[in-house]
């Protein structure tokens, strides 16, 4: 394959190999996004082969390679990724994790410009162009340009109420969509949902993490911060210390105080829109009820 | 440790955004281990912060802060020191004002 095109999350992402690019194998879990669009809003020139760094190019943001080895943590002496700055463009490059250690690619773009370009070393006789980590990267920067939102969350749906529930590592976004899923909702993503603001209000849209993931969305009516408790109790935020903590659980590359400025814009206006409340929780079905019942 | 005489400006090292009568405040940094940190200025932090502008000694924002809130001077010096040993990452002590 040497094109395609992706709609995820509304976005429509063409990927095209120039003449020197590889042949592509999209990764089992973009199969379910891939779709025959006529117009793209981002298009992604993908070549094989190392990209030089100008010398001038400045390094903006770094993303250490934390390995662990026998128990103890530890850095690698390359960056997992990296962003440079060079002119008008940026550069982002990043390793594979789960590829040969010596596949590593480049990504050229800027936040005004809809047509990027992707240089991929070591890429084999067949590659995914967007292999974790680079899909994040492209989605986020897609979000950054279009003023959306993407999080570390899990969003579901039943009977017209679009619940995201957000948190870091090990606050129970993972058990809460669980327990939902069990009481027949629909469960749009338990990991990472974009929010975007759409002419009948907000909507979440999930993002292929998983390889049997399906392209789903849904309403957004209300935001919970959510934190492990001993019972159920859900209190309303407002003001910066709603806006705060949804920023505090959104993905964001903070280099750049326009690329701050945007996302802290764009989570202002939803949460004076949106409820965002404060919910501890029992990891039981006693908290869908304690919800649902303060709707 | 600045003193009364110093006169603070804000880095340009933090984004802001007013809501209402508080702030959030942003930091920019170079490293993911550094994301994420997202602070909030209540109404009197807020009053403080919009002080800062490259002109007031901290003893004219510790004067304001005693006009607006009707409170006497050790009150207000210690809330406008306490603000800035928090906020000092995000604050540039540029002079002495004569």
């Amino acid at each position: 394959m040497r094109s395609y095109n992706l709609k995820i999350a509304g976005y429509n992402i063409r990927i095209d190999s120039a003449e020197d690019g590889p042949d592509f194998v999209p990764g089992e879990r973009f199969l379910r996004n891939i779709c025959e669009c006529p117009d793209s809003d981002i298009l992604i020139k993908v070549h094989s082969g190392a990209y030089p760094l100008p010398e001038e190019s400045e390094r903006v943001f770094i993303a250490p390679y934390i390995v662990e080895i026998k128990g103890m943590k530890t850095s690698r002496r390359d960056n997992f990724w990296s962003v440079y700055k060079y002119q008008a463009d940026l550069l982002l490059i990043t390793n594979f994790p789960y590829s040969a250690p010596n596949k590593k690619a480049v990504l050229k773009f800027s936040l005004t410009s809809r047509e990027w370009e992707l240089w991929i070393a070591e890429a084999g006789s067949g590659t995914d162009p967007l292999e974790y980590p680079l899909d994040g990267f492209v989605l986020y920067y897609l979000t950054a340009i279009n003023g959306d939102i993407m999080t570390h969350s899990s969003g579901v749906y039943i009977g017209r109420h679009g619940y995201l529930f957000s948190g870091i590592s090990g606050k129970g976004k993972t058990t809460m969509a669980g327990l939902w899923d069990e009481s027949g909702a629909k469960i749009i993503h338990d990991d990472r949902i974009i929010l975007r603001k759409t002419g009948s209000g907000y909507r979440m849209y999930n993002t292929p993490v998983y390889h049997d993931d399906i392209p789903l969305d849904s309403p957004l009516t209300r935001i919970f911060i959510i934190e492990h408790g001993t019972s159920n109790k859900m209190n309303l935020i407002k003001g910066a210390a709603a806006i705060s903590l949804v920023m505090s659980n959104c993905i964001q590359h903070n280099w750049d105080p326009e690329l701050i400025a945007r996302l802290l814009g764009s989570v202002s206006i939803m949460c004076s829109s949106v409820p965002v409340y404060k919910l501890f929780f029992k990891p039981d079905r006693s908290v869908i009820d304690h919800i649902l019942e303060n709707e | 440790m600045p003193d009364l005489k110093s006169i603070l400006s804000r880095s340009s090292s933090i984004v802001t955004r007013k809501t209402g009568n508080e702030y959030v405040l942003v930091p920019v940094v170079n490293n993911i281990a550094d994301m994420n940190s997202v602070y909030t200025l209540n109404e009197s932090g807020a009053f403080i912060w919009e002080l800062i502008d490259g002109r007031r000694s901290i003893e004219d924002i510790i004067s304001c802060l005693i006009a607006e809130y009707d409170t006497d001077f050790k009150t207000a010096e210690a809330d406008v020191y306490s603000f800035v040993n928090e906020m000092s990452n995000y604050l540039i002590v540029n002079e002495k004002s004569e």
